[in-house]
C-alpha cells in the first residue's frame, strides 16, 4: 500500500461533467442560487491506499496529532481562473495556503482533496458519486513532519501552467 | 484528456514544516517567491540564469523585511505585556 503519484481522480472528471461539484456559488439568472460546496484537504501516511482511482475520502491511515483534526482542513479563498497555455484554454483553481499551526504531525506522505459537503453517496442521472467524493491525490515525495510547529501546504502559483487543479 | 488539445492535471504542492517554532523568515520568503515568480525550466539558459539571480536578490530583500516584521511584532507584544504588568513575560519576548 502506498500513496500514488499526484493526479486528478478519475471519478472527479466524470462528476464535473454532470455538475456534481460547486467550488463557488452558482447564481442563476432566475434569482436562485446554489451554494458553494466545502472542500477539504486531508493528509495520509504512506500506508494509505489512495491514488487516481480513489473515489472518496476515507479515514484509513490518515495522519493524527496535536492540532490536526481528522478529515483535514477546509480549503479557503477558492478562485477560478481561465487562461491559455500553448494556445489551449485552461480553467484552473487556486486556494489560500493551508497551515496547521502549533501542530505535531508525523510522516505525512500525501493528501487527498475532497468535497466534504457531499457527505453521503448520491447520483446525478446515471452517475453515482461516493460519500465525500475525491478531487485529486497529492504525493509529497517524502514523509513530512512537524513537532510543535507549523505544517503548511503551499499551493502552486495561480496560473494555467502551474495551478493546483487544471483542466485544459 | 478532456479533448484532443487539452489535459487535466494537478500542480506541485510545496510542503513547509517547522519544529518547536513557527516558519522561519527564510521559509516565508521562499513561499512568497513561489507565488511571485516562476522560473521556467525550459527558458533559454541566459534568461534563466538572470531570472534565478533576480529571484535570489528578491529573496534577500524579503528575508530582511520578514525578520524586521517579526522583530516589530515582538515589540508590539512586549509593549502590550508591559502595559498589562507582565514584565517578566515581556522580557522573555524581548529576548527572543
Amino acid at each position: 500500500m502506498a500513496i500514488g503519484t499526484s493526479a486528478m481522480c478519475g471519478s472527479y472528471k466524470r462528476e464535473i461533467q454532470v455538475g456534481i461539484h460547486f467550488w463557488t456559488t452558482h447564481s442563476r439568472g432566475d434569482g436562485s442560487s446554489i451554494a458553494a460546496d466545502t472542500y477539504k484537504v486531508a493528509m495520509f501516511t504512506n500506508s494509505a491506499s489512495i491514488d487516481l482511482d480513489t473515489t472518496g475520502y476515507t479515514t484509513g491511515n490518515e495522519v493524527s496529532g496535536t492540532n490536526y483534526v481528522a478529515g483535514g482542513d477546509a480549503l479557503a479563498s477558492v478562485t477560478l481562473g481561465l487562461a491559455d497555455a500553448s494556445d489551449v484554454p485552461v480553467a484552473f483553481l487556486d486556494f489560500a495556503d493551508t497551515t496547521w499551526s502549533s501542530a505535531t504531525i508525523t510522516n505525512a506522505r500525501g493528501a487527498l482533496i475532497y468535497n466534504s459537503t457531499l457527505a453521503n453517496a448520491g447520483t446525478a442521472g446515471t452517475t453515482t458519486h461516493a460519500a465525500k467524493p475525491s478531487v485529486c491525490v497529492l504525493n509529497f515525495g517524502g514523509d513530512k513532519s512537524s513537532t510543535a510547529g507549523d505544517f503548511t501546504l503551499q499551493w502552486p502559483a495561480n496560473s494555467a501552467t502551474a495551478a493546483i487543479i487544471r483542466i485544459g | 484528456m478532456f479533448e484532443a488539445s487539452g489535459a487535466a492535471g494537478v500542480g506541485d504542492v510545496m510542503v513547509y514544516t517547522s519544529d518547536n517554532s513557527g516558519h522561519s523568515p527564510e521559509q516565508m520568503a521562499d513561499m512568497a517567491l513561489n507565488r511571485i515568480m516562476i522560473v521556467s525550466e525550459t527558458a533559454p539558459p541566459v534568461i534563466r540564469d538572470q531570472a534565478i539571480a533576480h529571484r535570489d536578490k528578491l529573496k534577500e530583500v524579503l528575508i530582511y523585511y520578514m525578520k524586521s516584521m517579526a522583530q516589530s511584532e515582538r515589540t508590539t507584544i512586549w509593549a502590550l505585556m508591559k502595559k498589562q504588568g507582565h514584565d517578566d513575560m515581556a522580557e522573555i519576548i524581548r529576548r527572543l
